[in-house]
């Protein structure tokens, strides 16, 4: 029998009062994992009072002390660094590379964090008038909250929760609940650490859950990842509550391909940006576009290593592409192929009725090609959030400018050339917020904030990097005289 | 196809190739052997864990496991030299694979102490 999650609120782990489960199941393998509680209004109404209760104290916790149970905390991430990865495979479903290189994201976050103390610095200026000095201070700002999507169970959350309490703040999280094992561990380690109680708190669900937070008039900041639609209703929502809010969208990222690149190395890149994490991350490569003669290579170059990806369960370390999050999400990505195809495209790899030999019951998708896309079409513009990448074609530079900036998104960007004039040139003209020049996934690292632009971003101060100081910190100016 | 065909499968594939060496020597009486090799493995775990870049994750070819299988009931003289040869040939072999300098750099070293050059 399976278990199900508690939440974690003030110190204890306690049960929701949900009278709704959902079932969480491995997408791979189908088995049930656990069910995770649909939290109520209620049960988040009790973390926010719990995260408020301790808000006083651990703000006066020297920041050094604060600072310091991030390394306890690091050291407690690496020691349990494999277990954690399983976990995430067992959930999601991405491949073994894919789940530690996420843990290990989430471990960059945990190190920004531990800069909080240098990061948190002001500045003052003596004599601003005759024997006035004005200084700035920066100060936690209260409880903040995240909720967080199923894609990087164990790395977003790290984005918000480290930097968040280091600052001084108290935290409450709410992850996907298609997702909430990688969490459960985290809040076990959180928990050994021992943190006055209250600090953070762990709610799992889903739409009540994250409505309460949005609307709990103790809460100050929400911290959002997922798609642009729902990133749209938290921005206003929460903003027509009064709060901070950093609404992290989806995305139709496009890569263009000039012919002076070095097609084959470039391919090979972009398979990982395009399948990694089968396709389900919001800087996945959605569409490849070929300037000039650079398409038929791409198109062939792609068609064969395409071809030649492994498909099959994350825990086998040969797999090179794991199984999409559900049966929901395999069937609207069919849909989606299949309506590529009626919309002129060539469906050149077909991932469409796939299947793993041992894991029948599983959620598979196979990586898949669609040539000869249409700038007006669905799948030029629609997120798909699976293994599928469309191959456009441009006649020029300028035309593949054209393209990208057409997108309602923006979140990011790649160009693969030899030639440092279109590099340049991609990066100033191109409206994203993350650009890569010969990278397909330009992730930001830690201390950097992840960029989005368009609807693939709602809010002023980004996740990661000094935004999320100046997110997470109210500034203070101080104007002082003494006679 | 190739199982040593992820960044994963190498660094875990290079670990529990010294795991193996190092029960292989501590069962013939070696223990300096055994000790190097159960330090390195503990260095391969830590790279597998340190140097996995997420963004630069690419499948890898043209390398098999089957070409580097060790004969350890062998624990005669030429078969001690015999797995110190495929094991330093492992790592020549998969090191400039790796697209991470750090776990490159690891996996050259493991290679050099098997008496690679």
């Amino acid at each position: 029998m399976s278990k199900t999650i508690k939440n974690y609120i003030d110190g204890e782990w306690v049960e929701s009062g949900a009278s709704t489960l959902i079932p969480v199941h491995d997408p791979a393998t189908c088995e049930h994992l656990a069910d995770c509680p649909d939290s109520t209004a209620a049960d988040v109404d009790l973390a926010v009072r719990a995260a408020k209760a301790a808000f006083d104290e651990w703000r006066s916790t020297p920041v050094l002390v604060r600072a310091q149970y991030m390394h306890h905390f690091k050291v407690m991430v690496e020691d349990n660094f494999e277990a954690v990865s399983r976990i995430v495979v067992k959930e999601h479903g991405k491949t073994m590379d894919e789940a530690r290189g996420e843990v290990r994201r989430g471990i960059e976050s945990i190190d920004f964090a531990m800069s909080v103390p240098v990061l948190m610095r002001s500045d003052g200026l003596e004599d601003i008038s005759s024997g006035i000095d004005e200084t700035t201070v920066r100060q936690p700002a209260g409880v903040f909250a995240a909720i967080t999507p199923f894609n990087f169970p164990f790395m977003v959350p790290l984005w918000f929760l480290p930097t968040a309490i280091t600052c001084g703040n108290t935290f409450i999280l709410k992850p996907s609940p298609q997702t909430p094992l990688s969490t459960e561990f985290l809040f076990e380690m959180l928990d050994e650490l021992d943190l006055p109680e209250g600090v953070v708190n762990l709610v799992n669900g889903a739409v009540p859950s994250a409505t309460a937070l949005m609307e709990h008039p103790d809460v100050t900041g929400v911290s959002f990842v997922g798609s642009s639609a729902v990133a749209k209703i938290i921005y206003e929502t929460c903003t027509r509550n009064g709060k901070r809010v950093q609404a992290q969208g989806g995305a139709k990222n496009y890569i263009a391909v000039m012919p002076d690149a070095d097609i084959e190395a470039s391919v090979k890149n972009i398979l990982g940006a395009a399948y990694g994490c089968a396709g389900q991350r919001c800087l996945a490569a959605a569409v490849a576009v070929g300037v000039g003669d650079a398409y038929d290579a791409l198109k062939d170059e792609l068609a064969k290593q395409v071809a030649n990806l492994k498909v099959g369960y994350g825990l086998d370390e040969t797999t090179q592409m794991g199984t999409v999050i559900s049966d929901s999400a395999k069937e609207r990505i069919e849909t989606m192929i299949a309506q590529s195809a009626t919309e002129g495209a060539k469906v050149v790899v077909d991932g469409r009725d796939f299947n793993v030999d041992g894991y029948e019951k599983g959620s598979w998708v196979g990586p898949t090609l669609i040539a000869d896309v249409q700038p007006d079409t669905t799948m030029a513009n629609e997120e798909v959030f699976g293994p599928v990448l469309a191959l456009m074609k441009a006649d020029s530079f300028d035309d593949a400018v054209d393209i990208i900036n057409q997108s309602r998104y923006g979140n990011a960007a790649s160009i693969f050339t030899s030639n440092g004039k279109n590099a340049r040139e991609f990066k100033y003209s191109v409206n994203a917020g993350n650009i890569g020049v010969n990278i397909g996934v330009a992730a930001p690292s830690a201390s950097f904030p992840f960029g989005g632009q368009k609807d693939s971003f709602f809010g002023d101060l980004h996740g990661q990097g000094m935004d999320s100081i100046e997110f997470y910190t109210e500034r203070k100016i101080v104007i002082e005289r003494w006679v | 196809m190739s199982s040593l065909n992820t960044f994963g499968a190498i660094l875990s594939y290079a670990a529990e190739m010294e795991a193996q060496l190092g029960a292989y020597y501590a069962g013939i009486g070696k223990a300096e052997r055994a000790k190097a090799a159960d330090k390195r493995r503990a260095k391969l775990e830590r790279v597998r864990r340190e140097n996995v870049v997420e963004i630069t994750l690419e499948p890898i070819e043209g390398l098999d496991a089957a070409d580097y299988a060790l004969d350890l009931a062998d624990v005669s003289t030429e078969g001690q030299a015999s797995v110190e040869n495929i094991a330093a040939r492992f790592y020549r072999d998969v090191a400039p694979k790796i697209n991470v300098r750090a776990a490159q750099r690891a996996l050259e070293r493991c290679g050099r102490e098997h008496g690679g050059s």
